[in-house]
């Protein structure tokens, strides 16, 4: 079977800076894999080249065996990929019901509607079912501005998770979560379906490796190592340049 | 929403503000309605699309000016008939309404287009500069705006009498101000103030940003041109001068001094402008302290200055300020607020919510 | 439901309150409280002025206090004061300005009171808002002014849709005003931006032997209807207009303008109408592009002045310009004597724009056209209020009276033609060096009789004066060879 996302020889350079340097990743459908690296390793951008910010200097991106290189980041949605961001990225003006609402409004097409009708009601209500498994219902009308960092990482997995994507990239879900947080949320990730093709970063190895099948070891803009998390574990090599220093920090 | 929910403070106020101004042709002097009402009420409306955009789409633009007079010289080419200037369609009044119309949107939707990859700072200097492009274009290709400015525009049989337009001024900022506020929770209105909080996210959410931006524009500047017929039916005529920088900062500042991002605060700061205007020099003394017609506009900056430092959220800001001053001191009780189920904190939020960051 | 609602509320019912409070110090006058404003004019309506006749006049001056007139607005207010001074027994508010207007006027026993004076900023859309103020706040029923040209077919549209308004323009010049509006209530007193070169081109075809001339004018209204007046009659006479140049108004770098000029020996002059500090600037880059300005090669309208030639030097010297409602100082007439010791005698002093707005002998600025045109108008006011007996209670009759007037004036007669405006006598000067070499304006003649259609050149049908009209055509005007020559400051006739 074809991998969902297929990321090949993909280079992206800022400038002189070379954030990514030649990275081949292919992911299979209902596989779960975790990107690690130190700072700065090119986690992100790998992430910001598969959801469309950014468009790769060299290489290409495909996507459900569609060719999404060049394609913004807007169409990604529609090929049933869902993200979320390192730093929350939720509309601080908006309510949290809201925040949901315009993830599957965006996801269903109903962009620029001038009225509400039964479609509404309906994403709201929707909105509310998905505020409540990322246990939101408290703040189910505050606005994100005012919610706390925790909520906020909530609000970002409740956004990913609102439109039922079939591939969804996390980036560092569980960071800045205290342990009972993570335990919740390693409790969702689990929870899902096993059709869905979840990729995430993660600097948490216990988040990380309790959810992947794959690990996806990266530094300098390049994929060091791949394997079971226990291979990866195990390895001294990615002990030294990343766990290490993890564990020193 | 259910009927206990509409029937809240606000809504009965504003029902009675709009009773009262329905009222008021009876009420108040011919000039009080006919000059400053109808000139708030179309102020108003051409402000309030500033702050439309400003506040729902984070973009502070200076072109709503230009769709005001674009409107006011299509109407004056079209409807006039005969005579030494502008085009001289003579076409029926509605027709050409319906014409100004049509190409004040249009002209907003290619203007926002081109716009709508700007933000911010940049989004502002590029809408004054078509502010300031609009303006020679009329000025200088004198076959649509003259040559200076088409006079003698008629407003059409319906809107006759002059407290009719008054009435006009009434119908249409009731809607757009209701409109405006409707739109705040549709899909539209979400995705654009989506748009204003992070348009990199709205796009990985799957919007098209600068359509939407360009839409918003475009809504905007329909609702400027309506309020430029108005104007045209108002004032009798229109000129190049009309559009020029001043009058375009000068609207920038009605806004302002209302509060940007309030949308009540445009007919606020248009009435507080008009009033300045129209009766600032009949105060007694006043012109004693040098303040002659000929200071108004450094009135009208002091005003804005003292706005901006006081309350930038304008006028609507000190008087929201001053309530919240006076509840505090009348009740001890804690005030009802944002989220009526806030105060019901469950574990899960306790231990999920508060996480230090 | 939110506490920012509420908040929003409370402005809202604010809103109201201020609206409420303003309504009722709005309109002053007790009557109008409870009144309808559902009427189609409000000045007759009886909500903001007294019936016309019952209460006499109520006059609102229309001037100009800011934009690029702004100077001159103590100017054209000292000058409807004036005529008040001088024949209603008026005394002005004060002995150091006109801005104070002036009280105790009265004509046939019908006073004449000073409701307001509008602050204009040289748009269309400022003086309406004026207008209405004084009009429909303030209950004028008498308008006198407004100052420039587009001001004036705004007013004299103003005037047309409110029939119980009287105005009397002040010295706004476009020709629309009167000619194209033609509102039954609107009278001019003076002549129109064309009129003021009417007889310049008789006089530099068959006296100075000009048969080509290259016009250069400013790219907007006055500009276009000042050379209009020139092509007209230089053309009419029999001259032929070779190019037509117009550089934008603000133009400060004009030397590619005058590189469309032909050369000083390809034409036989230039006439120029192009003002402000472009006036000098223009010659300059005359000078620097053609060589030497011979003064008896140019003619202007009213911008050239004798100050030019303290950029340009004595060569300009020689040349011709057009009138502007007065006549230079060198006519003295005892009319123009006692007009001139009449305005010393109202105010010690005022700040009017010749004297750069410093406090100066009121008579400097009465010599010039801005007091002079509005101070026609006052006398129109009081001379047809004389006329009707001080009865304004029948306004077409009061109408017909202004109409019918011929007004004998200081600096010639003025009566209107059928459209309003005035018929006048031009007069016009030469910058000329006196003993001491010292360029000095001289009048050289007097036209007099002079109408704003240039003998049939501009009429209702005609477009507005632009780049291209009018065309350049001989015809029939009334005045060519009546032009009365002036020596020495004495008229010949």
């Amino acid at each position: 079977m074809a991998p969902v996302v297929q990321v090949s020889a993909v280079t992206v350079a800022f400038g002189g800076l070379r954030a990514l340097r030649g990275i081949d990743l292919d992911i299979a459908q209902g596989e779960r894999v975790a990107v690690i690296g130190p700072n700065g390793a090119g986690k992100t951008t790998l992430f910001n080249v598969i959801a469309g910010d950014i468009t790769p200097t060299t290489g290409a991106v495909v996507i459900k065996g569609q060719d999404c290189t060049y394609r913004p980041s807007r169409q990604r949605p529609r090929l049933g990929l869902a993200r979320t961001y390192q730093k929350a990225r939720a509309f601080a003006g908006l309510t949290v019901r809201e925040n949901i609402y315009l993830a599957l409004a965006g996801h269903s097409g109903r962009h620029r509607a001038l009225w509400q009708s039964r479609a509404d009601r309906g994403m709201r209500a929707e909105a509310a079912e998905v505020a409540a498994r990322t246990w939101l219902s408290g703040q189910i009308d505050v606005v994100a501005g005012e919610l706390a960092h925790g909520q906020r990482r909530q609000l970002e997995l409740a956004m990913a998770i609102a439109t039922r994507p079939d591939v969804m990239l996390l980036d560092e879900p569980a960071s800045g979560l205290s342990r009972g947080e993570r335990e919740r949320l390693i409790e969702l990730l689990e929870s899902f379906d096993d059709q869905l093709t979840l990729l995430l970063i993660e600097h948490d190895m216990d988040v990380a490796f309790r959810i992947a099948q794959r690990v996806v070891v990266m530094a300098d803009g390049e994929q060091v190592m791949a394997g079971t998390p226990e291979q990866v574990r195990a390895d001294p090599h990615v002990h030294r340049i990343y766990l290490g220093t993890e564990a020193a920090a | 929403m259910n009927l206990r929910e509409r029937l809240t403070g606000e809504t009965l106020a504003l029902a009675g503000l709009v009773l009262i101004l329905v009222l008021l042709p009876s009420l108040a002097t011919a000039f009080f309605v006919n000059f400053v009402m109808t000139q708030t009420l179309i102020l108003g409306l051409a402000a309030a699309t500033i702050v439309f955009l400003a506040k729902y789409g984070g973009m502070t633009s200076l072109a709503q000016l230009l769709m005001f007079g674009i409107a006011g010289f299509m109407f004056g080419n079209a409807a006039l008939d005969g005579g030494a200037r502008g085009l001289n369609l003579g076409w029926h009044p509605w027709a050409a309404v319906g014409f100004a119309i049509l190409v004040t949107t249009l002209a907003a939707f290619l203007l926002g287009a081109i716009a709508s990859r700007t933000t911010g700072i940049y989004f502002l200097m590029l809408t004054l500069v078509y502010g300031v492009i609009g303006y020679f274009v009329f000025a200088q290709i004198v076959e649509i705006s003259g040559p200076g400015g088409i006079t003698s525009i008629q407003r059409p049989d319906l809107l006759g009498p002059p407290v009719r337009l008054y009435y006009a001024g009434l119908l249409l900022s009731v809607v757009v101000y209701a409109g405006f506020r409707t739109i705040r929770r549709t899909a539209f209105g979400l995705a654009l103030q989506g748009v204003r909080d992070d348009p990199i996210r709205m796009a990985s959410l799957g919007f098209n940003v600068p359509l939407h931006r360009t839409l918003a524009f475009t809504l905007a500047g329909f609702v400027a041109g309506l309020a430029g017929l108005l104007n045209v039916w108002w004032n009798g005529q229109i000129d190049p001068a009309s559009i020029s920088i001043g009058p375009t900062l000068i609207l920038l500042i009605i806004a302002v001094i209302g509060g940007i991002s309030s949308l009540e605060g445009a007919w606020l700061g248009a009435f507080v402008y008009v009033l300045v205007f129209t009766y600032l020099r009949d105060l007694p003394f006043v012109d004693r302290i040098g303040i002659t017609e000929a200071r108004f506009n450094t009135v009208i900056g002091v005003i804005v200055l003292a706005i901006m430092v006081l309350s930038p959220e304008g006028l609507t800001g000190i008087v929201q300020r001053l309530r919240g001053r006076l509840r505090r001191r009348a009740a001890t009780e804690p005030t009802a607020s944002t989220g009526g189920s806030l105060p019901v904190h469950t574990t899960t939020q306790k231990e999920l919510g508060g996480t230090r960051s | 439901m939110s506490r920012l609602k509420r908040r929003t509320a409370l402005a809202l019912s604010m809103t109201a309150g201020l609206a409420l409070v303003a309504a009722g110090c709005g309109g002053g006058d007790d009557e109008s409280a409870g009144l309808p404003a559902d009427q189609e004019t409000v000045a007759g309506d009886g909500t903001g002025s007294p019936p016309a006749g019952g209460d006499g006049v109520r006059l609102g001056i229309l001037g100009q206090c800011e934009g690029p007139f702004g100077g001159f607005h103590e100017d054209v207010v000292g000058g409807a004061t004036l005529a008040m001074t001088q024949f209603a027994g008026a005394t002005p508010g004060s002995s150091t300005t006109a801005l104070d207007g002036f009280t105790g006027a009265e004509v046939a026993g019908t006073p004449i009171e000073l409701v307001g004076i509008g602050c204009g900023d040289d748009t269309a859309d400022r003086i309406l808002q004026e207008v209405r103020r004084l009009v429909e706040q303030l209950g004028a029923n008498v308008i006198i002014g407004p100052l420039s040209g587009d001001e004036g077919i705004a007013i004299a549209e103003y005037a047309k849709a409110n029939p119980e308004l009287t105005v009397l323009a002040g010295i706004s010049g476009s020709q629309e005003q009167t000619l194209q509006v033609q509102a039954p209530n609107y009278f001019r007193f003076y002549g129109d931006g064309a009129i003021w070169n009417a007889g310049l081109g008789d006089l530099l075809h068959n006296q100075e032997g000009w048969d080509t001339v290259a016009v250069i004018a400013d790219d907007y209204s006055f500009g276009h209807t000042s050379a209009a007046g020139f092509i007209a009659d230089f053309c009419a006479v029999g001259g032929e207009v070779t190019s037509r140049v117009f550089p934008p108004l603000g133009t400060t770098d004009y030397s590619s303008y005058i590189a469309q000029l032909p050369n000083p020996d390809e034409v036989d002059g230039y006439f120029w109408a192009v003002g402000g500090t472009g006036t000098q600037a223009s010659l300059e880059a005359f000078v620097n592009a053609k060589g030497d300005l011979t003064g008896d090669q140019h003619a202007g309208n009213l911008f050239f002045n004798p100050g030019l030639a303290q950029a340009l030097g004595p060569d300009i010297a020689g040349a011709y310009v057009g009138g502007f409602a007065t006549l230079p100082g060198d006519v003295q007439t005892p009319e123009i004597e006692n007009y001139l010791a009449a305005a010393d005698e109202t105010w010690e002093t005022i700040p009017g724009a010749l004297s750069g707005n410093e406090p100066a002998p009121p008579s400097v600025a009465a010599a010039f056209g801005f007091f002079y045109g509005y101070y026609t108008a006052g006398v129109a006011l009081v001379e047809a209020l004389d006329a009707v007996g001080g009865d304004m209670s029948d306004l077409d009759a009061f109408h017909e009276a202004i109409s019918g007037l011929t007004l004998d004036l200081p600096y010639g007669d003025i009566s209107l033609d059928e459209n309003r405006s005035g018929v006048v006598d031009v007069g016009l000067s030469r910058l000329v060096l006196d003993e001491s070499g010292e360029v000095v304006q001289e009048t050289v003649a007097i036209v007099p009789g002079v109408d704003q259609t240039f003998g049939g050149t501009f009429s209702p049908d005609t477009p507005s004066p632009g780049r291209d009209f009018p065309a350049c055509e001989e015809r029939d005007l009334p005045w060519e060879g009546n032009a009365i020559p002036v020596v020495d400051g004495v008229p010949q006739s």
